[in-house]
């Protein structure tokens, strides 16, 4: 009998101290997961306003009321209610909009590609812009070169969203009619078409990133310009050009990629806003149209799909920086 | 006295400048009169996009809700009844007005010939009665109350149906002009069931093609419609744009061509814009503030006692009404751009019309104070008045406050967001809200489940045995002229118990770009592009 045990004892596999670290990342994830469906779901039902009575609009009976939460399940206990959406949501079954009654899944389908695409042109302008402003405003500091990043940056972290967009659409939709005032075309269908609706919100919501992405590579390439490292690469005859991308800038990254891994969340549920203005169908606007109609099983599925893109952002973020950094990865193996 | 006056012009003064500077450049007549079509030539072919100020619910009949939902079904979901520029009931599906038995219970009509519905099958007697009985009897249906009179719908031929009743019921043929009217394709009832909604089939200008939530719904020309051949536009696109402003720079850009539900600002920015054009119709609604006079226990529970001054004693809901000046709150609050009312039943009515502007009651604060005398209630009489989260509503919030604090009431304002009121005006846990409704063909569908005891929508808790009975004897008396009465002695009863007290009454604006024609928008708010296209 021990014999069999001993025989049936699996085989301890060497992980390397990246796939541990990765494994132990990404269980954490999951129990967030967990959790944060559970806050989800009861942070929705805990909203005033019935969305029984919301739905019923014009037949506001007892009896018209008790239908509609008989059909949708209202009228269960939470436990069951989160129950069964969460045994649908693992089949990526996310229920049906109360209000359209059309399928969850599909319209997060629908809108998830635009704001990703959003985030993306926001992201990669906020990269190119920033990372490229903070290095200018750090190589040249005391120069016009940095007070005109700076203002800049100013700018883009003070003008309203809204504003900003309302201003790009009077000039770049109307009076020069170059891009597009609303409405999303996909890339793969039409790609100057696409570009020519996406450009604008891309401006608008990756300016405040870019900003702060400025700012924080000015700061962290001026720390890195005055410490040793640098100075024994100057010492060492490197030229300019290699002393700032590959001794300064790489170091400088750890803490760009942080704020640029937190924003990019923020992106994500900032495109509200952004959506809003420019009519574009993603998450940001899917959220709010739930929100207002109480369309629970919408709201669910959105904020849950928002929630793991946030811990997988997370997840990225944390691998980038074990990459950058290898005693993080180290330290989180042991 | 004159300080307060004083105060409350200067109050006037800046909200109007602030709602929009535009008007005090543009004159009001610009917008003055009605413009419900454009009847220029069009071309064939093209696509129409048409802003709507909400994504439409279920794009079902029986179970849909919104305004802009019936917008959209106008474009696919054909009635057995409509209305004209008049607002005068038309066959559309039926083939003439019904007629109706000596007792009122028994109503007949028949069915035009050679309808086919977008899934190809054949409009028939049988389909009518399907769809009736379906509106009637679904789970969650919209429109119960409406049908509730509905006894039975029987096919007595191949394009005849008929229809008992439980007891005369004259607001029928007008009911039946909006989607109770609406038939639907048995077929496609049967093959999709409740999930109707995503693959709609009715007899219309235009068949369903697709629905991408909170972004637009995709209509085609139907080559198969009965009038294809006045059917001009390729598709049409409605696309929810909730925002005003966003609805303006879009027309301004030619991304939309129609902007539904304008309001009075953005229609004066639409004004200085040379590419676009006004249409607007007077709307069969009503907005006003709603008191909670006896809602105790919720919606449909019995009335009971309330005990605030505003409740408790009539004069000081009639202190109230006489401390708001209604021509002031069109001017500053809706630049003028509205009508001021005080009934339930818009003037324009083609059924029988209510009471106009002019005779509305005036502001006077002198006998408002009295009245608070004589009630012996403490002023300041304190109201907390919820209003929804729109400018709009804030501003008009604000200038009630300003005008009743003068007579001596402490308006305390309270935004709410549009579910949470619904929730907290139902169960009663309110003292006065903004109320609004966006009007029916028929004066009864204004009144009866607002005033009625017990109404489906009787929010306020009024309960007035001698409005029960006129709202009954209006549904039973077929002649227009006693109809007519009976209306006009129903709103002087409601306006006498205050439950809701009337302030004025939207128009229908829709701009759309001089290059579209054929556009029309009657007194029912919905726009119609059947004959819609680009201007030769």
């Amino acid at each position: 009998m021990s014999l069999s045990l001993k025989t049936a004892r699996p085989v301890p596999v060497r992980l390397s101290p990246m796939t541990s670290y990765l494994l132990t990342r990404i269980r954490q994830s999951l129990i967030t997961l967990v959790l944060v469906s559970m806050v989800v779901f009861a942070g929705i039902r805990a909203l005033p306003g019935d969305p029984a009575l919301a739905l019923a609009g014009e037949e506001r009976s007892p009896a018209a009321l008790a239908a509609i939460r008989a059909d949708y399940g209202l009228d269960d206990n939470i436990a069951v209610q989160y129950g069964r959406f969460i045994g649908h949501a693992i089949t990526g079954d996310l229920g049906t909009s109360s209000r359209t009654g059309l399928p969850v899944a599909d319209a997060i389908t629908a809108a998830l590609p635009v704001t990703l695409e959003l985030a993306a042109l926001s992201l990669l302008l906020a990269v190119v812009v920033g990372i490229g402003a903070g290095i200018v405003a750090a190589v040249r500091r005391g120069r016009p070169e940095e007070w005109l990043a700076n203002a800049l940056a100013l700018l883009g972290l003070s003008v309203p969203t809204f504003w900003l967009g309302m201003v790009l659409v009077l000039g770049f939709a109307i009076a020069l009619p170059v891009f597009s005032a609303s409405g999303y075309v996909p890339f793969a269908a039409d790609p100057p078409d696409n570009l020519r609706r996406m450009v604008l919100p891309a401006v608008v919501l990756g300016s405040g990133l870019a900003a702060v992405v400025m700012r924080q590579t000015r700061a962290a390439m001026l720390d890195s310009l005055s410490a040793d490292y640098v100075r024994t690469a100057r010492a060492k005859g490197l030229s300019r050009r290699e002393v700032i991308g590959t001794h300064a800038l790489r170091n400088s990254l750890v803490t760009v990629v942080t704020v640029l891994g937190l924003q990019l969340g923020h992106l994500i549920s900032g495109a509200v806003v952004t959506e809003q203005i420019f009519v574009l169908p993603g998450f940001g606007k899917l959220t709010i149209d739930a929100v207002f109609t109480r369309d629970y099983a919408t709201l669910q599925g959105v904020v849950l799909c928002t929630s793991a893109a946030y811990i997988l952002i997370n997840l990225l973020v944390d691998v980038a920086y074990s990459l950058i950094d290898p005693r993080i990865r180290l330290g989180g193996a042991r | 006295m004159r300080r307060k006056s004083v105060a409350l012009a200067a109050v006037a003064l800046v909200m109007s400048t602030t709602a929009g500077c535009a008007s005090l450049q543009s004159p009001a007549t610009e917008v003055g009169g009605e413009r419900m079509t454009d009847d220029r030539p069009v071309r064939d072919g093209g696509t129409l996009t048409v802003a709507l100020n909400a994504d439409p619910d279920k794009l079902d009949p029986t179970l849909a809700q919104t305004l802009v939902g019936r917008t959209v079904f106008a474009g696919m979901c054909e009635k057995l009844y409509d209305i004209d520029e008049h607002g005068t009931v038309i066959p559309q599906l039926a083939a003439a007005l019904p007629t109706t038995s000596k007792d009122g219970r028994t109503v007949t009509f028949g069915l035009r010939k050679g309808l086919r519905f977008s899934d190809g099958t054949k409009l028939d007697a049988d389909a009518a009665v399907t769809s009736l009985l379906r509106h009637r009897d679904l789970a969650g249906t919209a429109r119960a109350t409406e049908l509730a009179p509905l006894a039975g719908a029987e096919a007595t031929g191949p394009y005849t149906v008929k229809l008992t009743l439980k007891q005369a019921y004259v607001p029928l043929t007008a009911v039946l002009a909006d989607r109770a009217g609406m038939v639907m394709s048995p077929a496609a009832l049967k093959k999709y069931g409740k999930k109707f909604t995503n693959h709609p089939s009715c007899v219309g200008p235009f068949k369903y093609v697709e629905r991408v939530g909170g972004d637009r719904i995709v209509l085609a020309k139907d080559p198969r419609y009965y009038a294809a051949d006045q059917v001009h536009l390729d598709k049409v696109i409605y696309k929810p744009i909730p925002d005003g402003n966003v609805r303006l720079a879009n027309l301004r850009s030619g991304d939309i061509q129609v902007g539904d539900q304008m309001t009075p600002v953005d229609v004066r920015g639409a004004l200085t814009e040379p590419g676009l054009q006004l249409f607007n119709s007077p709307s069969l609604g009503y907005q006003g503030i709603g008191l909670n006079v006896g809602n105790v226990k919720g919606l449909g529970e019995k009335p009971g006692r309330i005990d605030t001054p505003l409740a408790r004693e009539p004069k000081v809901r009639e202190a109230f009404e006489l401390a708001i000046d209604r021509d002031l709150i069109n001017k500053v609050v809706f630049q003028g751009m509205y009508e001021p009312a005080c009934g339930p039943v818009s003037p324009e009515s083609a059924i029988a019309p209510g009471v106009k502007a002019s005779a509305c009651p005036g502001r006077d604060v002198a006998r408002a104070k009295r009245l608070l005398r004589e009630a012996g209630v403490k002023t300041p009489v304190r109201i907390e008045l919820k209003v929804s989260t729109t400018p709009e509503s804030s501003r008009l919030g604000q200038v009630v406050q300003a005008m009743t604090k003068e007579a001596g009431f402490a308006v305390t304002l309270r935004p709410t967001e549009y579910a949470t009121m619904l929730e907290e005006t139902d169960s009663g846990h309110y003292d006065a809200f903004t109320s609004g409704w966006s009007g029916r063909l028929d004066p009864d569908g204004n009144i009866a489940s607002f005033l009625r005891t017990r109404g489906a929508m009787n929010a306020y808790g009024l309960s007035d045995r001698a409005i029960d009975r006129l709202v009954e004897r209006g549904r039973a008396e077929a002649d227009p002229e006693e109809r007519g009465k009976i209306y006009a002695e129903l709103t002087r009863r409601a306006n006498e118990r205050r439950g809701l007290v009337y302030l004025y009454r939207q128009k229908n604006y829709v701009v759309a770009g001089k290059n579209v024609a054929g556009v029309r928008v009657f007194g029912d708010g919905l726009v119609r592009v059947t004959t819609a296209g680009y201007a030769r």
